[in-house]
């Protein structure tokens, strides 16, 4: 084996990223059989209602679905390699293409909705940890206790119809006021204004997306909220810490110094999961605050019984959640050098 | 891991506070969920049929009074009364989903527990698999293929929940596995069927009864959101997350027919969530000195 860190961390590396292909192709075998074993004939679906017998048994050996299950999953893999998520029933457009419009609009929701979670939780958790089971300390875990009990959609509702049409504070629904408009580069609304030079559209497309955000945190916030601050109780016993304040330390300083860096490390994990889950949740949000995204893709490729769309979207929802977890873990490789040598043996 | 043994150990001190922290949770959750359950059970039958499902649209948009304690909604059918009624489509289900999928964590964890290196190497890479799948997202596919109903939306989501259950099982069984006393009785030729119903199981059975409660606060939550995507619960059902859909077009004029379903399902969340907690603290005594 190798024996020089670098080559060791590499070594590592490629372990961690091997295991992910072997679940990402888990991943699709389960997506893969689980359609298969639902009840429901997909050639029946693809034909649409008024379909004769014949044309259905058409479609259904034109589709490859007259082969066996192996081969159907082979050729389905093959596909899927040169990244053909295949042909919407419904809009007959690319799934690949019509998911790839949509995804930039929804990774932007979830990245400022992780932003609002880590910036507002992580001082909570530390006045909460600080004050441990004193007056702010359940004052702090009552909210999040009620808040990570809110239905997500409710929630929306109320803050659309309270804080939108009521108070006027922020705009009700959609991407963009009406009248501004961006060329599309990446499809994210606020960096395509940015590119275009337009900070008046940028703006205008961020307060459009601060309430679904706040929305979407919520729930995930109170999970990392709960384990942040049970690891800094736990860090903030030890007894270097103890030695740190008799010398003297500043509580800031001993906090941000010495307690945070310790007790971070479950948490990245587990942002890095909620991060996945979060395109999952935007579903919900993007369904009320009617925003195009992967969530509203997937919402109308139910309606209209789209089989490959759903296949492609879940898909695509499945590899962005293994390869947030694969970020995490090289993020915690770097973070904590103990971790590079425990795991390398 | 918890034994029988800790369950009457005398060090109870603080059993008036959960792990949330909140004085006198620990006898309020649990009269609520008991409340909540005897209500599921028996809501449909007191409600009175008129009050629920039929239209009465002389009365429509009534905000509360006296005579409709929550108002009414676009049909004049009484805000309250429906969500008497719609316990039961809201968390009987959520109790049926979250026992189905336990089951099915249980036989899988069991597999992976008795089958063997090769056998656990593969179960647990399925679960992997599977855990990547948001169960929102998963449930739209089942829908997409059974046709949006309350049955679908019961399947995908116990199809999509077992594998934190099986991950965790696992855990706590093959645990209870290594333990000197399962090796002896292993020695001694006991079956291996026999010593997962008499030691592992029961050894495992804290953890089911805390991830359940647990599980069912979350689980109402999504299904209310199922509904409201539109493949769950279908009008008229008076099941909260229907409710808070078919009210979400007359929110101006009667915010009291959105505001009152989620609120029930927002506390029914709370309170198994907290319910989890208790148990959980209960269960586990090493948790209180935190």
């Amino acid at each position: 084996m190798a024996n020089n860190p670098k080559q060791q961390t590499a070594v590592f590396l490629l372990r961690k990223f091997a295991t992910s292909v072997v679940t990402l192709v888990g991943l699709t075998a389960f997506v893969f059989f689980m359609v298969k074993l639902i009840p429901g004939d997909e050639a029946r679906v693809a034909a649409g209602e008024n379909a004769t017998p014949e044309q259905v048994e058409a479609i259904r050996k034109s589709l490859g679905f007259d082969q066996p299950l192996p081969v159907q999953f082979v050729t389905f893999i093959g596909r899927l390699l040169h990244g053909d998520l295949g042909t919407s029933i419904s809009t007959h457009m690319s799934v690949a293409q019509g998911i790839q419009q949509v995804l930039p609009q929804t990774i932007e929701l979830v990245v400022l909705a992780v932003i609002i979670v880590i910036t507002v939780v992580t001082p909570l958790a530390t006045l909460a940890a600080l004050h441990r089971d004193g007056r702010t300390d359940y004052t702090i875990k009552i909210l999040v206790v009620i808040s990570a009990g809110l239905p997500t959609f409710w929630l929306a509702l109320l803050l659309q119809y309270g804080l939108g049409t009521k108070a006027e504070i922020f705009p009700i629904s959609g991407r963009l006021s009406r009248g501004i408009s961006v060329p599309n580069r990446t499809g994210s609304v606020v960096l395509d204004s940015l590119l275009a030079g337009n900070p008046m559209a940028a703006w205008d497309g961020f307060q459009h997306l601060i309430l679904p955000a706040i929305v979407l945190a919520l729930p995930f916030g109170a999970q990392l909220f709960r384990m942040l601050r049970a690891e800094l109780v736990q860090v903030l016993a030890r007894e270097h810490l103890t030695v740190a304040r008799a010398k003297g330390i500043p509580q800031r300083q001993l906090v941000t110094q010495h307690v945070l860096p310790n007790s971070i490390g479950p948490s990245i994990t587990l942002v890095g999961i909620q991060f996945g889950a979060m395109v999952g949740a935007a579903v919900l949000v993007e369904s009320v605050f009617g925003l195009v995204g992967i969530g509203s893709y997937l919402t109308n490729a139910v309606a209209q019984k789209d089989t490959f769309a759903v296949l492609g979207g879940v898909l695509v929802i499945g590899v962005l959640v293994v390869a947030s977890n694969f970020v995490v873990d090289v993020l915690q490789l770097i973070r904590d050098p103990r971790l590079r040598a425990g795991q390398l043996g | 891991m918890a034994t029988t043994l800790t369950k009457f150990s005398p060090e109870r001190r603080n059993w008036l506070r959960s792990i949330s922290g909140i004085p006198g949770t620990q006898i309020v959750i649990p009269i609520v969920v008991v409340l909540l359950l005897i209500l599921a059970l028996v809501g449909p039958l007191i409600a009175p049929e008129s009050q629920v499902y039929r239209s009465d649209i002389l009365s429509a948009l009534a905000p509360p009074s006296s005579q409709h304690w929550l108002g009414t909604d676009e049909q004049g059918r009484d805000v309250f009364w429906r969500i008497i009624a719609g316990a039961q489509a809201s968390l009987l289900s959520a109790v049926a989903i979250v026992t189905g999928f336990s089951i099915v964590g249980i036989l899988v964890a069991t597999i992976a527990t008795l089958g063997g290196k090769w056998v656990d190497e593969v179960v647990m890479r399925v679960v992997d698999a599977a855990l990547a799948f948001p169960p929102i997202i998963f449930a739209l596919g089942v829908a997409a293929a059974l046709g949006p109903s309350l049955n679908s939306a019961i399947i995908a989501m116990i199809l999509t929940g077992w594998p934190v259950t099986a991950r965790v099982l696992r855990g706590v069984m093959r645990e209870t596995m290594s333990q000197a006393y399962v090796e002896n009785a292993r020695v001694l030729g006991v079956s291996r069927t026999r010593l997962m119903l008499r030691h592992v199981l029961p050894n495992s059975m804290d953890v089911l009864l805390v991830k359940w409660a647990g599980d069912i606060g979350n689980t109402i939550l999504i299904l209310g959101g199922l509904s409201f995507v539109g493949v769950g619960a279908q009008p008229p059902s008076a099941e909260w997350g229907a409710m808070v859909t078919s009210a979400k077009g007359i929110i101006a004029t009667a915010p009291w027919a959105a505001f009152a379903p989620g609120v029930a399902i927002a506390i029914t969340a709370v309170a198994f969530g907290l319910l989890g907690d208790i148990l959980q603290v209960r269960f586990n005594p090493a948790l209180r000195k935190r």
